[in-house]
């Protein structure tokens, strides 16, 4: 006789529902509370409470000495996080868009990132970079871009991209508490926003108190035996909408919610494509160079052997995000495309 | 029973019709006072909505509904 010892599960925790921009900022909110050294700066973060309500409510909460509105000028602002990083604070600094890294680089990947490596590990910079990113709202190519991948591919900084109310909550508090630079990228699709399109995933229960989601692991947002869907961000949703939709034919789709890509949890990739043998790859990103090409080559360096099908890689084409919605959408990693590549993976 | 109505955003155009966008508990919770339960939407700008009162909440329209400013949206007991 076997005796299997089942360890207890974990006490249900109180939870509450909200979205995920209102998750982002209850993590906020709670850290400025503990800890008087974390502090908000950026371009309309203070009486418009950020225009993808990313700090909505915490400059009548915490005041304009701690929730601060920066002029445009990204390189000074940026700058100013890392200054009072280095001298003990924990800045958050919110680059309005992604897409705005170009005007401010320089204090990104050549200071921010640096800084603790150049010094030979003698000076620290706590600092969270919040950034916009993602399309599908017409906002143009100068507004619709994901980037994360070039974010990741620049040594010294922690890259997390939180899909859930849940994981914006606990990835904010980890990236707040973490010694390192990190940069928090919230794509606007999943905030849960009035005004854009409803999405009913961006709502969702949201763990009371303190709550930490360790940067670094990767989630398993459903599970299942025959196709891995490796993504992140809004694509999670989509890609969950698929599996959900062709279950009922008895195509059992895993879906692997990245959260972080710096580090990036490559045991979580290879658990699930040695139990499928077939990899999907979403990402909302450009595809080459990029994160997909990183999810297959973290398989094939391992052993190509586990993939019984070949890859198929769900990404934009290399071409700026279009303006016009049909051409938006046909160039962005929606349901239609992800269902094809699952399809063709589960059929070779 | 106390009525927890849509607020009036639109100071301008009180007769404006808004959206309820997000209920974040169910019909039959159990909600405390000052509880966040709605977001609503008038013209771009939206709100909170938290409960005035403790007790068990009856929604009393669907999420994207069209409503009034001013009117109810839902009825604690």
């Amino acid at each position: 006789m076997t005796i299997i010892d089942t360890p207890a599960a974990p006490a249900p925790r109180a939870s509450h529902r909200l979205t995920t921009s209102k998750a982002m900022v209850e993590a906020i909110a709670q850290e400025m509370e503990r800890d008087p050294s974390v502090f908000y700066l950026g371009e309309d973060v203070g009486a418009y409470g950020g225009i993808f309500s990313s700090t909505t409510g915490l400059l009548e909460r915490f005041g304009p000495q701690r929730v601060i509105d920066t002029p445009i000028s990204e390189t000074a602002f940026i700058g100013l996080g890392i200054g009072a990083a280095v001298e003990g604070m924990r800045p958050i600094v919110e680059l309005m868009f992604a897409d705005f890294m170009g005007v401010c680089l320089d204090q990104i990947y050549n200071h921010m990132a640096k800084i603790h490596y150049e010094s030979g590990g003698n000076v620290k910079v706590p600092m969270v970079l919040t950034t916009a990113v993602g399309g599908g709202y017409s906002d143009g190519a100068q507004h619709s871009q994901c980037l994360w991948g070039t974010f990741a591919h620049l040594p010294g900084m922690k890259v997390v991209v939180p899909s859930t109310p849940a994981d914006a909550k606990g990835l904010m508090t980890s990236a707040i508490r973490d010694d390192n630079p990190v940069i928090y990228m919230f794509h606007k699709g999943v905030m849960g926003l009035p005004w854009m399109a409803k999405n009913a995933r961006s709502t969702d229960d949201v763990p009371e108190g303190d709550y930490t989601v360790p940067i670094g692991k990767a989630r398993v947002a459903r599970e299942g035996s025959d196709v891995t869907v490796v993504t992140l961000s809004l694509s999670v949703h989509h890609a969950l909408d698929v599996a959900e939709s062709v279950a009922g034919e008895g195509i059992d789709v895993e879906v692997i919610d990245l959260r972080s890509l710096v580090p990036l949890d490559r045991e979580a990739i290879l658990t699930s494509v040695g139990k499928t043998g077939r990899l999907v790859v979403v990402d909302e990103d450009y595809c080459s160079f990029g994160l997909s090409g990183e999810v297959v080559a973290t398989v094939a360096d391992h052993d190509p052997r586990m993939l019984r099908v070949p890859v198929q890689r769900v990404a934009v084409p290399d071409v700026p995000i279009p303006y016009a919605h049909a051409l938006e959408y046909a160039v962005l990693p929606r349901q239609d495309r992800i269902e094809k590549a699952v399809r063709t993976a589960v059929a070779g | 029973m106390t009525d927890v109505v849509f607020p009036a955003l639109s100071k301008e155009t009180p007769d404006a019709e808004g959206v309820l966008a997000t209920w974040f508990v169910s019909d039959g919770a159990t909600v405390t006072a000052d509880q966040l339960v709605a977001e609503v939407q008038v013209e771009k700008v939206s709100a909170e909505v938290a409960a005035p009162v403790g007790g068990v909440v009856h929604l009393l329209v669907a999420e994207e509904a069209t409503v009034k400013q001013g009117s109810p949206i839902a009825r604690i007991e």
